[in-house]
């Protein structure tokens, strides 16, 4: 909501800036969105009468006046040639400031002297024009400031209006809001005219669809003079209220919608064939609105028609066929209240929002319609110099009644945390238009019909908290009578993503949903969940894995410069669960309602989101320094990590159709899968704009990493252990991971430790063998001799020999 | 020349030879030359039992005295190269220091989840439990149950990307307050953090952001509550000197509703240039309110017996601030030239 300042000291009185009345607004009211500036901010625009008027002797587009600005004649470069000897001018005195910051002053122009500068609308803040100087008529004296006929400046405040406040949608309801701030009265104009003109019952009224349309009133003014122009001080308003001014009759409408927030429409009355007839629509009714859009109606939009034909999309546009013009001397006058909900649909269906719609959809007071009425008569009384007919036509088969509602002091002070006098709220409550009464320890208050919003004591306690001021309530911290903490598995997710980043990876968070090639490029088969209104293609279906996100990022860190790098994201993956047809009706109810009935809701919801942990090493993660070789990904690097996130894993070779088929594995957790971890396929990697690098991954669900297991001592002794290497011959085929597994699990105390130090295939190693080595140490509880650690390495190689075949390597 | 003679000889020979020795090496040389198997002090020693009893008493007293004091010349002397030895080696292996170390990988946390894991924490201190909940909500718990049914002018706000019949995915964390309060009873005192979704891209909108709720409900609380535990917050995550002050809000499920406000970090109101705040002296941070009683209501709580507050931050536009980052849109793009960052 645009609030021009000069407006509304119409009815209330202030001495605050633009500054302080912003802070005032936002701590008491709602917020501010901007502060804009018209016109002239600073020095004087004084009333000149043109004396000489002509072409600029040294330029083509220039003209020069002499202009009189009242005993005192100056000279006066032009840009338009519209003045004329005898035209009164707004000039500018020298000195002054204009709205955008710039300082007007004297200068030479072509070689010729300029005193000031003959004004426009544009310039003055009336309107956007700048097609010419603008022309005053000859009630302004020459040699008087502008200013004692309209303001030339204009500071104007965009109020955010909250939803559930639409009594400040009018200038009215901004004043009296502000009266209740600044405890002070505020005074509305007392609509005033004489009647007399044609009746309005020449016309019908017929309101079929009452369910949608409260309060339809109508009224008729006629004998009004065609073609006018609306008085400059209401353009002005207009344009500073955010609007364009259009004709009288439109603009007079426009007015008192922005005075009252109540939109209005008018008519042309020998347009208006029959009557007036709201409706619904009918299938496919067509109507051409004035923005020369085609609609096509449904039985859902509210219209007003004649006997003959739809005239107005109700509350959100009207057609070209009835609407006043340059011709109209007869206009019926609709001011009405429709359903809010109705409006807000309608409007979103059509794609239409305006000025209008967006009054009505957040449902408006239909005791606003007599007023809005009378003042929009009364001021079409003036301008276009019509006349009001003696009678209204009016449906209103309910009127809405004030309401009462109990507000208790001891519930005021509860929720607000400070002291709240009962004379303080009372007399709070009667500045925003309550009738307050005290019985039985309550305030009773009778609600004004404009304050919707004010239905239950909470409501009122929020008045009353924001005009005491919300900076008077305290800061104090409420006894907590439970111990805080992480569960489990939020603390295994911190630890998850600490330990990453402390192995060197950064953290990345992307967007879970991704274009439908996401499943293509990776091959997967499932379907990912698509969004019915997604941002773009691109956005379109949401993750069934954490991967490709991260391969986008490598690829953009790639195009970017970067040589590789390791990202990880926690994060959950999204999965179908579509509840089988019986259940179907129940999900739908369980979603909408919230109602389980006899199922469990984890059925009903549809979707099964799986928290996982993923992990992108891309490139040259590292790039070798003096004196360490760099850090590439390959599968190893990627495995290392699983040992770390999930120590107790195995690992069994896998075929997936984005993994590298040889170097992938997935992670198992005793008998449950836990996640994979490999390279990816070549072909993929060059899908996604990796082609070339190395690339490898790992997914695990966080729910079975154990980043840190719980420490159990295990008792040792003080005596020297002992190494040992031992070298074998096995096939090529057989799998290191077993025989290591292997001489874990042989029984007996002594072993403490094993490592595998060397694999190696090629000669000397007969073809088709491999040879590993592998490093123990021995430790007992006293100090071990050779034939005891001999002994102990002879069942690790007759273990080695009766499983894997092996034999040592000589 | 008698033998005592000779052994005195030598000794002198062998003294003046230590002297003189300029590396362990040598000294090992004269040691082996003067004391060694077959040196002549040797020699002379194995041939004592040839010798006549006064003879043999006087060179053995002789000879003895004189190897001790050899070996001691010796060992003082060694000990002196071997020290001066070792000063050389360790000279000779001397680095440039100023050449880089081994590296260790530095890694880096996601500044939202800094954030996030900041307030968090500040919270579990206090007392509050973490509630989480599913990132694909209902159309009940997303909206009608706080208060926004079908068709309230309030969803159109929302900007939602809808799913399948029913479902969405959710625009805000406070379903997560719905079914922290329906699975239990008050006392409730929790955090909700976790990601968002609304249908919206430009610098300081992004269809996926964070958001931390907290919820409050006991008996007794009030505002002042809600002011002192967001200002004990703000003074966390900022720094002792924060302000917070209350505004006026609007939320379909808090009433009263208020915008909590803080004083700017960075000039504390002082500088009307600042980047940060545009001169106003204050952050937007968070919207709050005590808890709406037709939503105590709508989960079974008694809103006469209970009261409670509840609030929403956004921790990526936290993390905005904190940090200086003027695009939203970089917190989730993960470019290392960004992340590498925090």
């Amino acid at each position: 909501m645009r609030v021009p300042l000069s407006w509304l000291h119409d009815y209330l009185d202030f001495d605050l800036s633009a500054d302080e009345l912003v802070n005032l607004f936002s701590l008491r009211s709602q917020e501010i969105d901007g502060v804009y500036r018209f016109g002239v901010t600073e020095g004087d625009v004084v009333v000149g009468e043109v004396v000489e008027f002509g072409p600029h002797p040294n330029a083509d587009r220039l003209f020069v006046a002499k202009v009189d600005l009242g005993g005192r004649e100056v000279q006066i470069v032009a840009g338009a040639p519209n003045p004329y000897p005898g035209a009164r001018v707004a000039v500018v005195v020298p000195g002054s400031v204009m709205s955008d910051g710039t300082t007007l002053r004297e200068a030479r122009l072509r070689g010729l002297q300029s005193y000031g500068m003959m004004m426009s609308e544009r310039e003055l803040g009336i309107s956007a024009d700048h097609g010419g100087i603008l022309l005053l008529d000859d009630c302004y004296e020459v040699g008087r400031p502008v200013a004692e006929y309209f303001p030339v400046g204009e500071t104007v405040l965009d109020i955010d209006v909250t939803p559930n406040r639409p009594d400040l949608w009018g200038m009215i309801g901004v004043a009296r809001e502000l009266a209740a701030i600044l405890g002070t009265d505020y005074r509305i104009p007392e609509p005033s005219f004489e009647a007399g003109g044609k009746p309005t019952h020449d016309f019908g009224l017929r309101v079929e669809a009452g369910d949608l349309c409260p309060r339809y009133d109508l009224r008729r003014v006629s004998d009004l003079e065609p073609g006018q122009e609306a008085p400059l001080w209401m353009r002005r308003r207009i344009y500073a209220g955010g609007m364009r001014p259009i004709n009288a009759i439109v603009d007079a409408t426009n007015y008192v919608m922005l005075e009252t927030g109540q939109p209005i429409h008018a008519f042309d009355a020998a347009m208006v064939r029959g009557g007036i007839v709201v409706r619904r629509g009918r299938a496919q009714e067509k109507i051409t609105l004035l923005d020369g859009s085609t609609r096509v109606l449904d039985e859902e939009t509210l219209v007003i028609a004649d006997e003959e034909r739809g005239l107005v999309i109700a509350g959100v546009m009207g057609a070209e066929d009835a609407e006043v013009g340059e011709e109209t001397t007869d206009a019926v006058i609709e001011v009405a209240n429709f359903d809010g909900r109705n409006i807000l649909q309608t409007s979103q269906k059509l794609g239409l929002r305006t000025d209008a719609s967006g009054r009505f959809e957040r449902g408006l007071d239909p005791n606003m319609v007599s007023y809005a009425m009378d003042r929009v008569s009364a001021l079409l009384t003036r301008a276009p110099g019509g006349r009001v007919a003696d009678d209204t036509l009016s449906h209103y088969p309910e009127p809405v009644q004030p309401w009462r509602v109990p507000m208790r002091l001891g519930r005021a002070e509860l929720l607000l945390g400070m002291p709240v006098q009962v004379d303080e709220a009372s007399g709070l409550l009667e500045s925003l238009g309550c009738e307050v009464e005290r019985t039985d320890g309550r305030l009773w208050a009778t609600m004004p019909t404009f304050r919707r919003d004010l239905r239950r004591e909470a409501d009122l306690v929020e008045e009353v908290g924001r005009l005491i001021g919300l900076d008077s309530v305290p800061e104090m911290l409420p006894a907590v009578p439970q111990p805080g903490a992480l569960t489990e598995a939020q603390q295994k997710t911190r630890s998850l993503r600490r330990l990453l980043a402390d192995l060197g990876l950064s953290e990345a968070i992307t967007y879970p949903f991704g274009p439908e090639r996401w499943t293509e490029d990776l091959g997967l088969e499932d379907g990912p969940i698509g969004i019915e209104n997604p941002l773009s293609a691109e956005g379109g279906y949401l993750r069934t894995s954490i991967l490709p996100g991260l391969l986008d990022a490598a690829a953009r860190n790639r195009a970017f410069g970067a040589r590789g790098g390791a990202l990880f994201e926690h994060g959950n993956v999204f999965f179908s669960d579509v509840p089988q047809d019986d259940l179907r009706e129940a999900a739908l109810r369980f979603r909408m309602t919230g109602e389980v009935g006899a199922q469990l809701a984890e059925g009903l919801m549809g979707v099964r989101e799986v928290s996982r942990i993923g992990v992108v090493l891309a490139g040259t993660v590292r790039p070798a320094g003096w004196n360490v070789p760099e850090f590439r990904a390959g599968f190893f690097e990627a495995k290392g990590l699983v040992e770390r996130l999930v120590p107790d894993a195995r690992f069994v070779p896998t075929e997936r159709t984005y993994l590298h088929p040889g170097r992938s594995a997935v992670v198992m957790v005793g008998d449950t899968e836990a996640g994979w971890v490999g390279e990816l396929h070549p072909e993929v990697a060059g899908r996604f704009g990796l082609d070339g690098w190395p690339v490898a991954a790992l997914e695990l669900d966080t729910a079975l990493c154990q980043p840190g297991p719980e420490p159990r001592f295990e008792p040792f002794f003080n005596v020297p252990a002992v190494a040992r290497d031992l070298a074998v011959l096995v096939e090529e085929r057989i799998p290191v991971g077993d025989m290591l597994c292997s001489v874990r699990d042989l029984p007996g105390p002594l072993l403490t430790e094993v490592r595998i130090f060397d694999v190696y295939a090629g000669s000397p190693v007969p073809q088709g063998q491999k040879s590993v080595a592998f490093g123990f140490t021995f430790q007992g509880e006293k100090t071990l001799t050779d034939e005891e650690v001999d002994a102990e390495v002879g069942l690790v190689l007759s273990r080695l020999e009766d499983e894997f075949g092996a034999r040592v390597r000589s | 020349m008698t033998v005592s003679e000779r052994i005195e000889q030598l000794k002198t020979e062998a003294l003046s030879a230590v002297a003189t020795g300029v590396s362990t090496a040598d000294l090992e040389d004269i040691r082996v030359r003067f004391l060694g198997r077959s040196a002549e002090l040797t020699e002379i020693k194995k041939s004592i039992g040839t010798l006549s009893p006064e003879e043999r008493k006087e060179v053995g007293r002789s000879s003895n005295l004189a190897s001790r004091e050899i070996e001691a010349a010796l060992g003082a002397r060694t000990e002196e190269v071997a020290a001066r030895e070792q000063e050389e080696r360790l000279r000779a292996e001397a680095v440039d220091v100023t050449l880089p170390g081994v590296p260790s990988q530095r890694g880096h946390l996601h500044p939202s989840q800094i954030v996030i894991d900041d307030v968090v924490d500040f919270f579990v201190g206090l007392g509050y439990r973490v509630a989480e909940g599913p990132e694909v909500e209902t159309d009940y718990y997303n909206f009608t149950a706080l208060n926004i049914p079908e068709h309230h002018p309030a969803r159109g706000e929302h900007d939602t990307f809808f799913l399948d019949e029913g479902l969405v995915l959710r625009t805000h964390t406070s379903p997560v307050q719905i079914r922290t309060m329906l699975s239990q009873e008050p006392p409730v005192f929790v955090v909700c953090p976790g990601r968002t979704y609304r249908n919206d891209n430009d610098p300081t909108h992004t269809p996926m952001f964070h958001q931390i709720e907290g919820l409050a409900v006991d008996r007794g609380l009030t505002l002042a509550h809600l002011k002192g535990t967001l200002a004990a917050m703000a003074r966390h995550v900022f720094g002792e000197d924060a302000e917070v002050r209350l505004r006026p809000g609007y939320f379909q499920f808090t009433e009263p509703s208020v915008e909590l406000d803080i004083s700017c970090f960075v000039c504390g109101g002082t500088d009307p240039n600042c980047k940060v705040c545009k001169g106003a002296g204050w952050l937007e941070m968070l919207g709050a309110g005590m808890v709406d009683p037709s939503v105590l209501e709508e989960v079974g709580y008694d809103p006469e017996e209970y009261t409670g507050f509840a609030f929403g931050m956004g921790p990526d536009r936290m993390a905005m601030v904190k940090y200086g980052v003027p695009d939203l849109r970089l917190f989730f793009e993960g470019d290392l030239r960004f992340l590498r960052q925090f």
